[in-house]
């Protein structure tokens, strides 16, 4: 500086300081040249070479085997519309059903479809979606599809299908349809009735036959005779308080269950005991167990042969009520004279629907028999049902028809528009020798399955996914079918091939979807794609009423018969398959595996019995059904002593697998070998099959699943049919079912209580379990705001301390001194109502599709090892539990156990790598890249969430796991296309688990971001974050969303007195909790219980000895208070 | 073994009264019996090395390689297939190799004890042991340091436990108990290796300078040349293998004394280690919230079980090496009298912890603490309790009585009836507490599958093969520490018993 400044010319000074020369001045200057510069110079010529010849050598000797797979990533030369790159699209579409289709939005990333949700817009489902829907997504990436079409089982080009189809035409034409027919299934769309339409006119000889294997006629039979058209009942659930529910399973059944579904359970949303009043009331009759047999309040076992004697007698009962003239009453004592019914159940039913006139219901299973459908319309007519009747247009022959036609000789060309005939057709039909007879039959269906190697031609046909198309709601609004992709492979569709034969020019299906809108009155069809609905336009609405001369008449035709169910007369009922339906689904994946939410089999389908019949059947041939008891289960004093805690409740299940007998079922002279599967609930008589499963020409997935049980299904017996046989065999066979033990064991896991004690002790759910013997797990901060626990983690004595969520982060020098400007980080949470989820196990898929969850295949499911995000706990409680007998009578509770975000994360302190970690939302977050999966954090879960990849599944194919690196190593390119961008794809050794869709959160951060701008509203507004569990959830009994604020819906429900955390004593604090379950018995009912049975359960085993210790002052009042009000109602109502 | 007990504080009165009872002098028996010379310890323990390899030698080597072969092949498996290939599923998460862990550990404890713990007491009769017992507790680690390395979903980022600076810019965990097992079982082999090398260095000296002196000397009494020629290249090779590993012993003064307080040293250091390695094992245990493990017992529990185990592990090598090498005289009765009592005294400690641990579930008055329990006893794994309650509780009760610890044969199929119990102590704590937890939904059942039992009895396998190449090239005993416990080595030894021995 001196030198410089001697120097000539004038001289500059930055500033002041500059000028004196202080020392800070100095220091600066030299503190500005970067960090690194001045290090450098302390760095000599030999240390540097050192250095870089360390690193070198060390890149050399760790690196040079190690590179990073090679991709190319290409731009766009030229950017299609609406795409950004990591920005998903979406589009309204709807999922094609037999009566109706389910109104969707569909996600799209670069062009791939890659999830289904429900529209919103349709407020009858609200959102909701059912697991098929979900699942429909994974059939478009099935690498078992169709790809090409076959003639004779060679392949051939979609320009011969076409011509093919051309010459057809022409001939036919000629022939004006004559030895032509067409096998559809029924269909929504209401272009293809046009077509269909036009077909018949072009053709006017030709026959059009609907069938498919799941759905019974008999209720349009009933209509046809009581109303003289076909009509279907709409039931208005938000009027309703009483059902009365016949071997229906409304809630799980049917394309309008979801409607349904939400209807129900709304009038179970209670939030306060100012509330329950409006909780609706529930009976189920029913041979099956069912999803709507578990939500029951009363739920009676009833064998299908009985239940037309039941609605007799129901009958007789409600018309003497409404004192409605008495000419049905001899017809149905008729009827009702073999009904084995106790007389009080059904009277006190009777009653108890009548006194809610107006809004009470009978639902009734669609396979029951036509006189009872009639009955029961007349019956909802009575009880002013607030339903409405939806003219119905069912008018296409049934299938016996197109039979006797192909046996006469007279079907030349059969068109076979979907379905799968030769599988599913009822047995006694012999299709397959049937469809040999005729010259040329064609198949149009998605893979090449067991009726199409059968075929002819067999024309691939193309996912909804990538096809124009329309259908309607159940109330009748048109939805498009919107394509989200270009046909994968050279595909054809109903629409197209039917428009090829009856349009002269060909005829996209855009412009008939769009002809079709036209013409039911739509005007502006680019807001009815944007809106993905057209409300204006739905079914009639008929105000027709019973006939009662013809109902009377049709009554008598009833059969009085009564029919002796036994060991020897079996009553075999056939539903639909969960897994595979009626078979479509059969190679789809994650419907295999999707537990049943009843059974909890995957992978299988099995006889179920119910145990009664299965200890017979083990006094009939000696061969043990049940595990061997052990001194765990024989109930000895000493064990009972020591509170009889078993392990070993009586199950089929051997060293954990399910060890099913098979059983060798015989009806009508055929057999079939079939493992059973024993199911509390059930009649005590029947046994039920499911259909669908056992495909043999089908894909990789659904090879060697399941038994076929379509063999013992003819068209006399749909539904049902007595005189089934019975006797099991020496032979085993292993059922993958996720769930072993079906007892709470007592246990305050799934809390619940009835109404009336609801109402006197709004607290009860709170006074169950350790927790409410343990000290307060916020301690002296117990009563602070949810909003206040949430942020300020109280910890006890812990040393570990969680940092202030409100502080900006250390190194965000932007809020410094502004820390009051910083916006509080939101904390996200759940609640999950019980009271509302009916196990319809849609949630579980939705997470497999939002989150990439890979499929594992029966063999390691059968090891415990699936891995689904959510598990859907169901467990059975009876009256009285005796763990050496698997109840008659049972009680289900549904609990959705996902990551629970712990506050106090017990997975989190045993991670060795910091694998598993919290931030600063409340998130409990999986850091794949740093797990090397020591899967401590699983064992120290104490909800079992957690699920570890323990091979590459998502690469190696299912059976090939074992191989290790012999077998082949990569995804199918066309699997690889449906996952979800936004989420890992985690490989083998790593630990995964709920994430709370994090995917969604930062999204919707994101979003809101860019909304906010500059200003500093940044939080997430409530409501606009939705998991894809709970965005499925017909029920809305998922809430999700910020805890730290008051007014959000998931603090509101959190503030509920139903409102717990299981094993909430650990202080893990989890941000999961649940609202308790409800339940609505009637006093007057003779199977009146005073407590739920799993509140039983609980009060046995745990309750009355901490009463005694006097712990527990509050319990024992509420316990007292309830008793008393009980020993009064038992005087006041000798009904009991 | 001292017995003059004149002490003048004590007054005469009872001096009087001393010198009417008249205490009998109770001896101990030798440590080293039939009166042997220095010289013989020396040659006995040499020659196991120095003579030529025995047949059985070759043909335990080649079972123990193939054996081996079993968890090299079960491992290369492994980790190119992934986890699934043990019997590992939701919810027991932690199957045999935990149990394995634990059991290999808990055999380690044994060396240890007898080597540091047993110094500072200044029991003279580890000696003949101890270095044999370290060995094991050494190859026993090397067998525990397979399983939860190997364990884990990426091995390949195994390392990650470690705290090494790395790309991801994570330190570990320390609040997770794996992180103290690494660190407690890292600092474990490491002094037990030094422990164990330390102690060998004057023996290693030995067996340098007695190759040299057989190459000065030149006395080779083979039958012909070329036998002669490789006896002598053998003793070339051995010394330098020897001495280079001796590290300049000079069996001078000052070694000597340098060596005495540097060996107090390691086992003052290694002394808390004994403790403090199973207590940590245990902590994996009990650290977590499940009940069954969540136990504050488990530390002393562990610890007790592994001496248990370890001592077990000893008596079942250590009494067939006594009758193959004819070391009757080292290893005497009184030797396996003193182990037989550890093993009771632990034995009965951990049954002392089963039954409490009963109590203590039945006091707490938890629902899932109580089921835990009763469900080990009496539920799916009842077996597995049945097998561990009797072997660990009652087999070592028989050791109360003299006969059966003379039995050698007796007490050596008890010693291994001790590990079979310890092993499925491990495994009845792992198994049982991850089987069935909290959600009944959730229960499960555990089977291993062929791999788990092939890269376990492989650990065997390794085990032996490094025992075996111990005994061949490393002084199976220490020699100058037997010689400081003979009669011989006391200089004010004296007296009525000792008389008949010479010097």
């Amino acid at each position: 500086m001196k030198e410089k400044s001697q120097e000539h010319g004038a001289k500059y000074w930055k500033s002041l300081d500059d000028l004196s020369e202080t020392p800070a001045f100095k220091e600066w200057v030299d503190k500005e040249f970067p960090s690194g510069a001045s290090e450098l110079e302390g760095v000599g010529r030999r240390n540097f070479m050192k250095i870089m010849a360390a690193s070198f050598g060390l890149a050399g000797l760790g690196m040079t085997g190690c590179r990073r797979p090679k991709q190319h990533i290409l731009p766009y030369a030229q950017q299609p519309e609406n795409l950004i790159p990591g920005v998903a699209n979406f589009y309204c579409s709807s999922v094609p059903g037999m009566t109706a289709n389910i109104p969707v939005i569909v996600e799209s990333h670069q062009g791939r479809p890659t999830k289904i949700e429900g529209n919103p817009s349709y407020k009858p489902f609200g959102g909701a979606t059912s697991t098929y829907n979900q699942a429909s997504i994974l059939d478009l990436y099935d690498p078992d599809r169709a790809t090409t079409s076959s003639y004779n089982k060679s392949k051939i080009t979609a320009y011969q299908v076409k011509d093919f189809l051309l010459s057809l035409k022409e001939t036919s034409l000629e022939s004006k349809g004559n030895g032509l027919a067409v096998l559809a299934e029924p269909s929504a769309s209401p272009s293809r009735e046009a077509l269909k339409k036009a077909f018949k006119t072009r053709y006017p000889e030709a026959t059009w036959t609907e069938y498919t294997p799941s759905q019974f006629l008999n209720t349009s039979k009933a209509a046809k005779a009581i109303y003289g058209f076909s009509v279907k009942n709409s039931v208005d659930f938000s009027k309703v308080n009483r059902i009365l529910s016949i071997d229906s399973d409304f809630l799980s059944e049917g394309d309008d269950a979801l409607a349904k579904s939400r209807g129900f359970t709304a009038k179970r949303k209670i939030l306060n005991k100012d509330e329950v009043s409006k909780m609706n009331r529930l009976y189920s009759v029913e041979s099956n167990l069912t999803s709507t047999g578990s939500m029951a309040d009363h739920r009676l076992r009833l064998s299908v042969s009985q239940m037309p004697a039941f609605i007799a007698k129901l009958g007789i009962e409600i018309i003497r009520l409404a004192k409605v003239g008495s000419e049905l009453e001899s017809t149905l004592s008729a009827i009702a004279s073999t009904c084995e019914i106790e007389d009080n159940w059904i009277k006190e039913c009777a009653v108890d629907l009548y006194a809610s006139k107006g809004h009470s219901v009978i639902l009734l299973g669609d396979h029951l028999s036509t006189e009872a459908q009639a009955l029961g319309f007349y019956l909802n007519q009575i009880l002013s049902a607030p339903l409405a009747l939806l003219e119905d247009k069912v008018s296409a022959p049934e299938i016996t028809n197109l039979a006797n036609s192909i046996k006469a000789g007279s079907v030349k060309t059969l068109i076979v528009l979907g379905g799968n005939p030769i599988f599913n057709a009822p047995a006694d039909l012999e299709w397959n020798k049937l469809y040999n007879k005729i010259d040329t039959t064609i198949h149009l269906s998605y893979s090449f399955n067991e009726t199409s190697a059968e075929s002819d031609y067999h024309i691939a046909q193309s996912h909804y996914l990538e096809t124009w198309s329309d259908g309607r709601t159940p109330e009748g609004h048109l939805v498009p079918v919107q394509p989200l992709i270009e046909p994968l492979f050279d595909t054809f569709d109903e629409l197209s091939i039917l428009s090829s034969l009856v349009h002269d020019t060909s005829k996209e299906n855009y412009a008939i979807v769009k002809d079709t809108f036209a013409n039911l009155g739509g005007s502006d069809f680019n807001q009815f794609l944007k809106e993905g609905i057209l409300e204006s336009i739905s079914y009639a609405r008929s105000s027709a009423t019973v006939n009662i001369p013809a109902l009377a008449e049709l009554l008598k035709k009833a059969s009085m018969e009564k029919v002796q169910l036994g060991l020897n007369n079996l009553e075999l009922r056939f539903i639909p398959s969960f897994h595979a339906f009626d078979g479509r689904f059969a190679n789809n994946g994650w419907l295999m595996e999707c537990p049943d939410p009843i059974t909890k089999l995957t992978w299988d389908n099995a006889l179920l019995i119910s145990p009664r019949l299965a200890k017979e059947l083990e006094s009939e041939y000696g061969v043990s059904i049940f595990a061997s008891s052990t001194a765990m289960n024989e109930g000895s004093d000493f064990f009972k002593s020591v509170k009889g805690e078993l392990q070993k409740n009586s199950s089929v299940f051997k060293r954990g697998k399910e060890s099913a007998v098979i059983a060798q079922i015989e009806v009508g002279g055929k057999h079939l070998d079939i493992p059973i599967h024993v199911l509390p609930g059930l009649a005590n008589y029947t046994v039920v099959l499911p259909y669908g499963m056992g495909r043999n020409l089908v894909g990789r997935v659904g090879e060697n699943v399941g038994i076929n049980t379509y063999g013992l299904r003819t068209s006399e017996g749909m539904g049902f049919i007595t005189g089934a046989k019975l006797k099991t065999t020496e032979k085993r066979f292993y059922l993958a079912n996720t769930q072993e033990h079906w007892s709470m064991e007592g246990r305050a896991i799934v809390r619940e209580g009835n109404v009336d004690y609801y109402k006197k002790n709004p607290d009860f759910v709170n006074q169950m379990g350790v927790e409410s013997h343990a000290p307060k797990n916020y301690g002296y901060k117990d009563d602070a705001s949810l909003s206040d626990k949430s942020q300020n983690q109280y910890r006890g004595n812990s040393a570990y301390v969680h940092p202030k969520f409100n502080e900006p982060d250390p190194n965000v020098k932007v809020w410094k001194d502004k820390e009051e400007l910083y916006p509080a980080n939101q904390q996200w949470g759940m609640t999950i109502d019980l009271n509302t989820c009916t196990g319809c196990s849609a949630c579980v898929v939705a997470c497999q599709s939002e989150n990439n969850i890979p499929i594992v295949g029966k063999d390691q499911v059968l090891r415990g090892r699936e891995m689904h995000w959510i598990r859907l706990d169901r467990y059975f409680s009876a009256e009285k539990y005796t763990p050496s007998e698997i109840p008659e009578d049972v009680q289900v509770s549904f609990m959705g156990m996902t990551c629970a975000h712990c506050e106090n994360a017990p997975c989190e302190s045993v991670c060795p790598v910091n694998a598993t970690v919290h931030d600063k939302e409340g998130l409990n977050t999986m850091a794949y890249n740093r797990c090397v999966g020591t899967r401590y954090c699983a064992n120290n879960c104490p909800y079992k969430v957690r699920r570890f990849n323990f091979f590459d599944w998502n690469k190696r194919e299912i059976g090939e796991f074992y191989k290790g690196p012999l077998g082949p190593v990569e995804e199918p390119e066309l699997e690889k296309m449906r996952a979800n961008p936004d989420v890992t794809v985690r490989m083998r050794g790593v630990m995964e688990k709920c994430t709370y869709c994090v995917q969604r959160i930062q999204a919707a951060k994101i979003t809101q971001k860019s909304i906010a701008g500059a200003s500093s509203e940044t939080a997430v507004p409530d409501g606009t974050i939705k998991t894809a569990c709970q965005q499925v959830c017909p029920n809305d009994s998922i809430t999700f969303g910020d805890i730290s604020d008051p007014k959000s819906e998931v603090s509101k429900m959190k503030a509920s007195d139903r409102n717990y955390s299981v094993l909430g004593y650990l202080n893990v604090r989890p941000r999961t909790t649940y609202l308790a379950r409800l339940r609505n018995p009637n006093k007057l009912m003779p199977d009146y219980y005073k407590k739920p049975y799993a509140y039983k359960a609980y009060k046995d085993r745990y309750g009355s000895s901490q009463s005694t210790s006097g712990h527990d002052a509050h319990d024992s009042h509420g316990d007292h208070s309830h008793s008393h009000s009980e020993s009064h109602n038992d005087e006041s109502h000798p009904a009991h | 073994m001292s017995s003059d007990t004149t002490d003048c504080s004590i007054d005469s009165a009872k001096q009087a009264l001393l010198d009417k009872v008249a205490p009998a002098t109770l001896k101990d028996q030798n440590l080293v019996t039939n009166n042997r010379e220095f010289s013989w310890v020396t040659n006995k323990i040499c020659k196991i090395v120095e003579s030529n390899t025995p047949n059985w030698w070759w043909v335990c080597m080649a079972v123990a390689l193939v054996t081996a072969s079993f968890t090299l092949m079960g491992l290369i498996w492994l980790v190119s297939t992934g986890v699934g290939v043990w019997g590992l599923a939701n919810p027991i998460n932690w199957g045999w190799a935990i149990v394995n862990f634990v059991f290999w550990i808990g055999i380690g404890h044994a060396g240890t004890l007898i080597s540091a713990i047993l110094c500072l007491l200044k029991q003279g009769w580890r000696t003949s042991i101890n270095r044999a017992a370290e060995a094991m507790t050494i190859f026993a680690v090397v067998c525990a340091g397979i399983f939860p390395l190997f364990h884990v979903g990426r091995v390949w980022f195994a390392w990650w436990l470690f705290p090494l600076p790395n790309a991801n810019l994570i330190w570990p965990q320390f609040r997770s108990p794996l992180e103290w097992d690494v660190f407690a079982v890292s600092t474990y082999g490491t002094v037990s290796v030094l422990f164990w090398y330390m102690g060998m260095i004057p023996d290693l000296g030995i067996l340098r300078d007695r190759a040299v002196q057989r190459l000065t000397a030149g006395i080779y009494e083979e039958t012909s040349k070329l036998r002669e020629s490789i006896a002598r290249g053998t003793d070339v090779f051995r010394k330098y293998f020897y001495g280079v590993l001796a590290m300049g012993w000079r069996n001078a003064g000052n070694h000597w004394r340098n060596y005495e307080m540097a060996y107090l040293l390691l086992a003052g250091l290694s002394t808390p280690l004994v403790l403090s390695v199973h207590t940590i094992v245990s902590f994996d245990f009990a650290v977590a919230v499940l009940p069954g493990w969540h136990t504050t017992i488990f530390p002393p529990f562990f610890v007790a079980g592994a001496i248990f185990s370890g001592f077990g592990m000893v008596l079942t090598l250590m009494l067939p090496l006594r009758a193959l090498y004819g070391l009757h005289d080292l290893i005497t009765q009184r030797h396996i009298d003193n182990m037989c009592k550890i093993c009771l005294g632990t034995g009965s400690i951990v049954g002392y912890a089963y039954i409490m641990e009963f109590f203590i579930a039945w006091y707490g008055a938890n629902p899932y603490e109580s089921f835990a329990f009763i469900n080990r006893a009496f539920g799916q794994y009842s077996w597995a309790y049945y097998i561990m309650f009797s072997c660990n509780v009652f087999t070592p009760q028989l050791f109360w009585f003299k006969k059966v610890r003379q039995n050698a044969a007796l007490v050596w199929i008890m010693s291994i009836l001790i590990n079979v119990g310890m092993w499925f102590e491990r495994f009845v704590i792992t198994v049982t507490s991850l089987a069935n937890d909290f959600l009944p939904s959730s229960w499960g059942y555990y089977s291993p599958t062929i791999v788990d039992i092939f890269t376990f009895a492989g650990t065997f396998g390794l085990f032996s093969t490094l025992f075996l190449m111990f005994l061949r090239f490393l002084p199976l005993m220490p020699i100058g520490e037997i010689k400081f416990i003979m009669p011989q080595a006391d200089p004010h030894g004296h007296s009525d018993d000792d008389g008949k021995e010479s010097e």
